[in-house]
């Protein structure tokens, strides 16, 4: 009986999965998305990147959330974030999932990048992707920032301060990037109107994008240093060397065939 | 032949219209909405505005409170008009009690902590104008920003100096630097002593402190 039920489950399942492969290909489309191989050696560390990018749609998904009651002025920017966490349901879990998930992905986004370098992976011709990784933990930490600030609790208001200051020691344009941050001269209703602007419109716009051009680098060129390219290239190498060591041989035999003819 | 050389169907007269039309095209573009984000740059850099209305001074206490040795601090808010709310606006505000405003804190301590030989044995009354500006020179009145991140300062009785919690900045009752990472001393508000003995304040420095 269960074996029967089980052959049937499966029958239906292919039939309901060729049946959608064949109208929109999206079994083709899954797998070259989900596939990918990576090297033997390193193993784990190869899915830190998929974690950055998992984090990264958590923080998408939880944000979108927030926004159905986060007020971005400063007489009620708290006071909606209190209200979130106390009064409406699952509110200290999402926020919590927000929150976590941000200091969680500045962590994985730094193993990463160690990975990332440690492997090698930023060698020809993979150098333009380490840039965009590069612009991308950038925004990530701006946006870390930003949100850190939206808060406007004493910590938040604080924070921003110290990072309007930092911002005013650029060299050149110091007073015009404490302007820009500040929305002013003086840290009011304007400034909690452009962290809000950056952290939920600006630097989001700004990484998706970036996003898909890094992973679309990783697909043209794969991972690097997996057995594959390894071997390939040592094949390649020792088939040069074996024809230089082959013409040189032929250049020896050359000149004693000409030494004998002569003599 | 010159005419063989030029394959590209696209003349000089051509390239150049068009070129002129791109370029007008993302001026139109960019410009706008770059200059729309920019506004408040433009307006505190380049035109000199302020969020704080001007020559509004604000009175912080008296000259015959401030103490021996250590500093006063006063609670200051300025109003603030910030964006969106016009001076009409503010005044309308105002009224309902929700201007716009932004609280700092303002330390005031005698010249290296000395009461003026003028101030002491002397009750409050009406102050000359020779007193005035003798006051003027002896009287130290700091905002409570750390001028290395803008961090608020505070006074340790313990060790008798000003101290920022953020990364350890120190400066002495006169507002000087005495250690730390601050480039400079504390910012100094423009003051003014009148004949009654009030001290009174106006948004304005000896430098930009950015964040105040």
């Amino acid at each position: 009986m269960i074996p029967r039920i089980k052959a049937r489950t499966l029958d239906l399942s292919q039939t309901t999965v060729d049946w959608l492969e064949d109208r929109t290909g999206l079994v083709t489309m899954l797998e070259h998305f989900l596939y990918e191989p990576v090297p033997k050696r390193g193993k784990w560390l190869y899915s830190l990147g998929s974690a950055t990018l998992f984090l990264i749609n958590l923080q998408f998904l939880t944000g979108i959330l927030l926004l159905f009651y986060y007020v971005p002025t400063t007489t009620e920017a708290w006071d909606s974030i209190y209200y979130m966490m106390t009064e409406v349901y699952f509110g200290t879990l999402i926020r919590g999932i927000h929150f976590w998930s941000a200091n969680i992905l500045v962590v994985v986004i730094g193993l990463h990048m160690l990975r990332t370098f440690f492997s090698g992976a930023y060698k020809a011709p993979r150098e333009l992707n380490w840039v965009i990784g590069v612009a991308l933990i950038f925004i990530v930490t701006i946006l870390a920032f930003t949100g850190y600030a939206l808060r406007w609790d004493a910590e938040g208001f604080w924070a921003w301060e110290v990072g309007v200051k930092i911002g005013s020691y650029t060299p050149f344009l110091g007073n015009y990037v404490a302007a820009f941050l500040l929305g002013g001269d003086t840290a009011g209703p304007a400034t909690l109107s452009r962290v809000f602007a950056l952290h939920v419109w600006l630097l989001p716009a700004a990484l998706a994008p970036l996003i898909g051009v890094h992973l679309y680098l990783l697909r043209k060129h794969g991972e690097f240093g997996s057995d594959f390219e390894y071997t390939r290239r040592l094949a390649e190498l020792r088939e040069r060397q074996q024809m230089e060591e082959y013409s040189v041989l032929l250049e020896e035999e050359n000149i004693e065939e000409d030494g004998s003819s002569r003599g | 032949m010159p005419e063989e050389l030029q394959k590209d169907p696209v003349s000089r007269g051509e390239f150049l219209v068009m070129g002129a039309l791109g370029t007008l095209l993302g001026a139109v573009m960019t410009i706008p909405p770059l200059v729309f984000v920019l506004d408040p740059v433009i307006k505190s850099e380049f035109l000199d505005q302020s969020d704080i209305p001007e020559a509004e001074w604000i009175e912080l206490g008296s000259v015959f409170e401030v103490p021996q040795g250590k500093p006063i601090t006063y609670r200051v808010e300025f109003p603030q008009i910030q964006s969106y709310a016009l001076e009409k606006e503010e005044e309308k505000t105002k009224q309902e009690g929700k201007a716009g405003s932004i609280v700092e804190a303002a330390l005031v301590t005698w010249r290296d902590g000395e009461i003026p030989d003028i101030l002491k044995g002397r009750g409050e009354g009406r102050l000359s104008e020779a007193e005035i500006e003798e006051l003027t020179e002896k009287l130290n009145i700091v905002n409570n920003h750390c001028t290395h991140l803008g961090c608020p300062v505070r006074w340790l009785e313990e060790k008798r100096e000003i101290l920022c919690p953020c990364h350890g900045g120190i400066y002495d009752l006169n507002g000087y630097v005495i250690g730390g990472p601050p480039p400079r001393a504390l910012y100094r508000y423009a003051f003014e002593i009148r004949e009654n003995g009030g001290i009174y304040v106006r948004h304005e420095f000896d430098g930009n402190p950015y964040v105040v």
